[in-house]
């Protein structure tokens, strides 16, 4: 086995030694580094791992661009695409591979095995690779490399005794060489287990898998060593477009969340009113949740107009309705989007832009949806967010993992400082009930209800919650009408509370039950006071009956008292007489 | 009058790469008639690694029949004479 001179002057175990001290070194893909805690352990070999279109090639290219893009240079050996497709893959994502390569910074070594290279003999070496990637880096002064699906090389040689120690001899050069290095391999016949690569060579592992439950595929990213260091140990999602690999990063603590006084209106008064009469708090989390037809993407439309109408540029993601449908639905409700609607995302007569982005994909996993969001609120930077509804997703999915996503993306928007409008679709038998388990990060929490009586259908609004903000306790109605969106108080009256056509066929009636009890209670003092007026003319009548016949029986006395007195007088007068 | 020429590309003076040189030397003697003349250049690709780059080399040693063409790579220790034979092409009567 020949062992290259350049190789030789450099002791293996210094480098080695001497690599574990540095920082570590960022791939550029945020969530990933995040989960590496900074990134690829520096001047070692990297595996990583998974099957056809997991998205290994655009990993390491974005490792090999970003790194580029920041000043370093790169070298990319293919032993599987050809180096025109590889460039095509970068610049797709963005990154400007034909200039690098003109430039000098990117070299693309093409290692397809030639099918049509006859074999005789049974020894050969792969020196070659060896002698072409250490040329290829000191000729560069290449700081990154990328071995882009190893296992191509046992595949293009017949399976000879002298290849495995071969290969085995490349990956030892290659550890040796002290380069920060992402080697990717597929997972065909277990290629980086037999040749060490998991155990001894890479100092760090990535698996890359892909989940299809539901007819729905998931991408998984999973750490699955890195010596030396930590590292988050789950399994994450991660979205593979056109934008290239985004995985959901993973932060902290939301408690660095800015706190903000400043207040955002709902675009309605009444419910301004009910939310301590300004709406909601700027950076706050509000959820409306209601069944269907309660009017929950009318609030999350009114949100939008009333912040674009303040000059704040507001992002609409909208996971069902498209676009068209959208703008025409809410034009019949008053509310024109089509004015405030901006695809650059500038502005004009000091509103602000709304971007309408509609994701109505059903093929896309949660996860996917989820990432897609993260990354739009990421892109564009908006005042306010809205998601509507949040809920069709987690329907979809009901296991923990979607519910823990929507929370990661909450928790995300509200670190970023911006303002939150979800919708949420309740079912019609649920009797309300949410199931997202999101209410801890909910700041505002509007719950929207049919209330459906005599033949009609109110809307219903309460604020179940809002935090530190005073709010009304009462249940009160929702109107919408051409004329707009509109808070109505609900009739509180005998029997309970009601709304909409009862609540004013309720009206009516207790008005005509007031007046006539007015009537009656009328009468009923009139009658009192007669009956008062009554007695007293009886009492005067008897008083004067009384006087007057104590009047007469006076009188009567008197004169029976005359008459005996007078005849008294006139017997003591005979009996003086007889004497 | 023919001629071929065969380029060998190895890295360093490895047994393989001798018992190929070797090989190929020998083979050029036996073939060679007044119609065909083997021309042999051996290049040591540690000492030219650029050119293991033009060649897109990833195995040594590989002989590459580089005239006339079309191009044929074998790759070995050559030591199967008939095989190279086929596999660079070369009509010996």
């Amino acid at each position: 086995m020949t062992r290259l001179p350049t190789n030789a002057d450099v002791p293996a175990s210094d480098s080695a030694l001497e690599s574990m001290h540095k920082p570590p070194i960022a791939t550029g893909i945020e969530g990933l580094d995040f989960i590496l805690q900074g990134g690829l352990p520096a001047g070692r070999p990297t595996l990583l791992r998974g099957a056809a279109g997991t998205g290994k090639t655009v990993i390491a290219l974005t490792f090999l661009c970003q790194g580029i893009a920041a000043g370093e240079t790169a070298v990319f050996v293919t032993f599987d695409e050809a180096p025109e497709a590889l460039l095509g893959h970068a610049e797709g994502f963005g990154f400007p591979a034909r200039r690098y390569l003109a430039e000098g910074r990117l070299r693309i070594l093409d290692m397809r095995p030639d099918r049509n290279e006859v074999q005789v003999g049974e020894t050969i070496e792969l020196t070659a690779v060896l002698a072409r990637i250490g040329f290829a880096l000191d000729s560069l002064g290449a700081t990154r490399l990328v071995l882009d699906a190893v296992d191509g090389m046992e595949t293009g040689f017949a399976d000879l005794p002298s290849l495995r120690g071969e290969l085995t001899h490349v990956f030892d050069w290659i550890r040796e060489r002290a380069v920060t290095c992402l080697i990717t391999v597929g997972e065909y016949a277990d290629f980086s287990t037999r040749y060490g690569l998991e155990d001894y060579i890479a100092d760090c592992v990535i698996a890359l898998t892909q989940e299809v439950s539901n007819r729905v595929m998931t991408r998984v990213l999973r750490v699955v060593k890195r010596r030396g260091a930590a590292h988050g140990s789950n399994e994450y999602p991660f979205l593979l477009d056109r934008g290239g690999i985004f995985l959901v990063p993973i932060t902290g603590s939301v408690l660095s969340a800015k706190v903000s006084d400043t207040r955002l209106s709902t675009g309605i008064s009444g419910l301004d009113a009910m939310l301590g009469g300004q709406g909601p708090y700027l950076g706050s989390i509000t959820l409306l949740s209601g069944q269907a037809g309660t009017g929950k993407t009318s609030i999350a439309c009114s949100f939008a107009r009333a912040a674009c109408e303040a000059g704040l540029s507001v992002l609409y993601i909208s996971f069902e309705e498209s676009l068209d449908e959208l703008i025409r639905n809410q034009r019949s409700l008053g509310i024109d989007l089509a004015r405030y609607h901006r695809t650059d995302g500038g502005t004009v007569d000091g509103l602000g832009a709304l971007l309408l982005q509609p994701v109505r994909a059903v093929e896309l996993g949660l996860e996917e949806h989820l990432m897609r969001a993260i990354r739009s609120v990421r892109q564009h930077r908006p005042a306010l967010v809205i998601l509507d509804p949040i809920s069709g997703l987690a329907a979809r999915s009901r296991d923990p993992v979607a519910k823990e996503m929507l929370l990661r993306l909450l928790h995300l928007i509200k670190e970023e400082g911006v303002t939150t409008v979800a919708t949420e679709l309740l079912a019609d038998d649920g009797s309300g009930v949410s199931h997202l388990d999101v209410s801890s990060i909910i700041d505002v929490w509007i719950k929207l209800r049919r209330h459906e009586n005599d033949g009609e259908m109110n809307r219903l609004i309460t604020v179940v919650k809002a935090r530190g903000l005073p709010t009304s306790d009462q249940v009160k109605e929702f109107r919408m009408s051409r004329d707009g969106l509109q808070i109505v108080d609900p009739y509180v009256g005998e029997g309970g509370i009601v709304y909409g056509t009862a609540r004013m066929a309720r009206q009516t009636e207790d008005e005509e039950t007031i007046s006539q009890l007015h009537l009656d209670l009328e009468r009923a003092r009139q009658l009192r006071a007669e009956l008062g007026e009554i007695q007293a003319a009886n009492e005067r009548l008897a008083r004067a009956e009384h006087e007057v016949k104590t009047a007469a029986l006076d009188r009567q006395a008197a004169e029976i008292e005359r008459r005996l007195a007078a005849i008294e007088r006139t017997r003591t007068a005979i009996g003086r007489g007889r004497a | 009058m023919t001629t071929h020429l065969l380029r060998l590309y190895i890295a360093g003076r490895t047994p393989a790469a001798d018992r190929a040189v070797r090989n190929l030397e020998q083979l050029a003697v036996e073939v060679a008639t007044a119609d065909l003349v083997l021309q042999i250049e051996v290049i040591d690709i540690l000492k030219r690694p650029q050119l293991a780059e033009d060649e897109r080399i990833l195995a040594t040693p590989v002989v590459i029949r580089k005239l006339p063409p079309p191009m044929r790579r074998v790759v070995g220790d050559l030591s199967e004479r008939e095989k190279v034979l086929i596999g660079l092409d070369l009509k010996v009567d």
